[in-house]
């Protein structure tokens, strides 16, 4: 039997920096990662395709066409797709029951959502920390700004981001390279928007996508598609970095293709002692043993293990003396937002496929006087500016060699923003094992999640106010739009932002939260938890950076508490 | 697929989300890349391609409509694009049954309309009058802006067609780098002259 100092449980975001900072710190680190290996440019089978050598041309895989039907839930998102469908899981490997519908969009590689994620970075502020204490929806943070912020220019210094610095309190500015241009379209909205709100702010997206060499990895070229992979590494994933780090040390162990069923706890010392393995090709059971375990299996991937780490000492669950583990699920709500036309700029073209766009930072319930009393919290926009394409031709009348001439030059400009929106932490909103199990024999997943009105009425804002400040822009033909259907319709439902977190939060109290201060189990010293579950609210900014600085600086209180003894 | 407004609303936000997450709908790639074994592919007739969905006679209609949708001007047409057999490789691939079979009814329909005004096949009508039968198709498809005129279900096929002549077009070979030029990789500027570069992005 081999012991290892640590487990780490998922290569993604998460885990890949858990790997690094244990075995930076002299760890030997055992990764456990339930899908296949995915080798850094090998792998990448999709990359610098050009579109005449993809069958379907890169189609858009949507439900119920053919090339999706392994994908049934996958490809409800629209960024699966021909040329990045092997990056997503196969629905079969890992099924879930919808209550009401929720979106799990899940990867099953090593590098895991890494390798296709939106690689929009943004600090969150004591706007966000303190939020829960302010207005009563879940519990208080047991951090704040100041106990997160080195770990953030910790991070982003490895990992590389591209922005520009704004000065906003909501938005605190971050250790940036120097940042992506807007195009002409853009700017002319910023400064449209700008002149008629003093206090909004339109700025580049702050994204960890290098505009300057790091490590050995490259200035992004522009080709567009990150989510194929990158042979350069100039977007941050696993793959591309925190994973070949790990690797520099000598101390790191890979194993792929291993379903981590449950976690072995040891009631006598009130620790955990290894972990229970379902290897996914043979099926055959496995066990591995460390002094410390991380969980970086994703959100709901997390909570599910815990789930299903059952004792006499805790029949609930790992961990869950509280009773709250599984719930508190969150999301961001999006989707709504508006678009219109931009008058002129004919002569004004652009370069490049910039993988990025622009944003918005929250202006609602700053308190200030923009405050709402229709909701609490806030959003903030993504979006951009662009020309139309040769795809316009087939939305309105004409062919042939008119049509052909026409569609030789780009068309006008337009401009679309959509809002990303801030989730209340609700006990309702939950998962439970369900009765039937999975291949692996792992109880399948039972997920409860809705809107409740606090979203509901902020996406009414969402999408008036981005009609209201295009309009001050000068934009022609502004429509709003709002994909929420509701009726358990597919449309905006909680899963599709991909952003799920909760279900094992972070907390002051061990009566009502799981983890403490340090993704440090309450209730079991040398168990970890340093994925989204531990969020105990959302913010309205993408998570992933902050998902990072937590790891790194659990990392860090591991390792400290293992040198005094204390695990 | 039904065209109401709740489906044009969620494409219009996955649009948006497309845009905003990279804009890479088309993936357009740097044509310089390619080794010169792809440039002989490309030119040499495709070896051994068959149809798997249309019949002979259903594929040359399709090459036909598709060839007057995107003609030959000074750079090859939809025809030279293999426009046809990509409309076969998404037919056979990709459309849901339910979908294919409407598809392939549009193209019945095509016949029968060219039978009921000419008493022949579309594909044995002289060229202004398959012109004739592609106009009509395409005013009833795209009802002109302000009438009341709502679009029938049948107009569905002419809309369909079109797009995916377009896409079939401008993302194969030819059109993407021929007719249209993809943006080359290297830098991204924000805001360079139109007249620096004289033509759309593939």
């Amino acid at each position: 039997m081999i012991t290892y100092d640590a487990i780490v449980i998922g290569s993604g975001i998460t885990g890949g920096w858990a790997a690094k900072e244990l075995t930076e710190k002299g760890l030997q680190t055992l990764m456990i990662e339930r899908g296949r290996d995915v080798v850094h440019r090998k792998d990448y089978v999709t990359e610098h395709k050009p579109s005449w050598e993809l069958p379907l041309r890169d189609a858009r895989l949507s439900v119920g066409t053919k090339g999706a039907e392994d994908y049934p839930i996958q490809a409800r998102t629209g960024q699966f797709r021909e040329s990045n469908k092997h990056f997503f899981i196969k629905d079969g490997k890992n099924p879930y029951i919808e209550d009401k519908p929720f979106t799990w969009i899940q990867g099953d590689q090593v590098g895991g959502k890494s390798l296709i994620w939106g690689r929009q970075v943004y600090r969150w502020s004591d706007l966000d920390f303190a939020a829960n204490l302010k207005d009563g929806h879940g519990v208080d943070w047991p951090i704040r700004y100041a106990d997160i912020a080195p770990w953030y220019s910790y991070v982003e210094r490895f990992i590389g981001v591209s922005g520009e610095k704004l000065g906003l309190a909501q938005l605190p500015d971050g250790e940036f390279q120097p940042p992506m241009e807007m195009n002409a379209g853009e700017k002319l909205v910023k400064a449209g928007i700008e002149r008629a709100f003093p206090d909004r702010h339109v700025t580049i997206g702050r994204v960890a996508i290098l505009t300057r060499p790091l490590n050995g990895r490259l200035p992004c070229h522009f080709c567009g598609p990150c989510e194929r992979g990158c042979s350069t590494g100039s977007y941050f994933s696993s793959q591309s970095s925190t994973l070949p780090a790990a690797r520099a040390t000598g101390k790191l162990t890979l194993v792929p293709n291993s379903v981590v069923h449950s976690l072995i706890y040891d009631a006598d010392k009130n620790r955990v002692t290894g972990v229970r393995v379902v290897d996914a090709v043979t099926k055959q059971p496995r066990e591995y043993h460390a002094r410390v375990v991380f969980l970086c299996a994703s959100t709901l991937g997390t909570t599910r293990v815990l789930l299903n780490s059952q004792s006499p000492r805790f029949p609930n669950g790992l961990a869950n003396s509280s009773g709250v583990l599984g719930h508190y699920l969150m999301d961001h709500h999006f989707l709504a937002g508006a678009s219109g036309s931009i008058e002129g700029l004919l002569d004004h073209y652009y370069q490049g496929n910039r993988p990025n766009g622009i944003y918005i930072p929250r202006f609602r319930n700053l308190g200030d006087d923009a405050s709402r009393r229709d909701y609490v919290r806030g959003f903030g926009y993504q979006g951009g500016a662009s020309r139309q394409g040769w795809g316009r031709g087939g939305g309105e009348r004409g062919f042939g060699v008119e049509l052909k001439r026409k569609l030789h030059d780009p068309g006008t400009w337009s401009m679309g923003m959509t809002g990303f929106g801030e989730c209340l932490p609700r006990e309702d909103n939950y998962v439970e094992l369900a009765d039937k199990t999975d291949d692996f024999g792992i109880p399948l997943l039972k997920i409860h999640c809705t809107w409740g009105d606090n979203e509901l009425g902020m996406r009414k804002d969402m999408a008036a106010s981005a009609a209201e400040m295009l309009e001050a822009a000068g934009c022609k033909n502004v429509r709003t739009h709002d994909a929420y259907r509701g009726g358990g319709q597919l449309g905006a439902e909680p899963g599709f932002a991909i952003h799920e977190m909760g279900t094992a939060r972070m907390g002051r109290d061990p009566k009502t939260s799981v983890l403490n201060a340090f993704n440090q189990a309450h209730d079991v010293p040398n168990l970890f938890v340093t994925d989204g579950a531990c969020m105990a609210s959302t913010s309205c900014v993408n998570p992933s950076i902050t998902y990072m600085a937590l790891t790194a600086r659990a990392c860090d209180h591991a390792v400290e508490e293992l040198k005094r003894g204390n695990l | 697929m039904k065209d109401n407004d709740d489906l044009i609303t969620r494409r219009e936000a996955l649009a948006q989300v497309a845009l905003l997450l990279g804009g890479a709908i088309s993936a357009p790639t740097l044509a310089g890349a390619l080794d010169a074994a792809t440039r002989r592919a490309w030119t040499a007739p495709p070896q051994n391609w068959a149809p798997r969905t249309l019949d002979a006679r259903q594929l040359e209609l399709v090459a036909v409509m598709a060839e007057h949708i995107v003609p030959q001007t000074d750079t090859p047409g939809a025809r030279a694009a293999g426009v046809h057999r990509f409309v076969d490789t998404l037919l056979s691939d990709h459309y849901p049954t339910p979908e294919r079979d409407r598809f392939l009814g549009g193209l019945a329909d095509v016949d029968a309309r060219a039978r009921s005004r000419q008493g022949k096949t579309f594909v044995e009508c002289a060229a202004d009058q398959q012109l004739a039968v592609l106009t009509e198709m395409d005013e009833a498809a795209y009802p002109a802006a302000g009438s009341d005129a709502s679009r029938a279900p049948e107009t569905w096929f002419f809309r369909q067609m079109k797009e995916l002549t377009l896409v079939g077009y401008y993302t194969s070979q030819i059109g993407a780098t021929q007719e249209l030029h993809p943006s080359p990789f290297g830098v991204y500027r924000g805001d360079i002259p139109y007249s620096s570069v004289g033509r759309a992005w593939s």
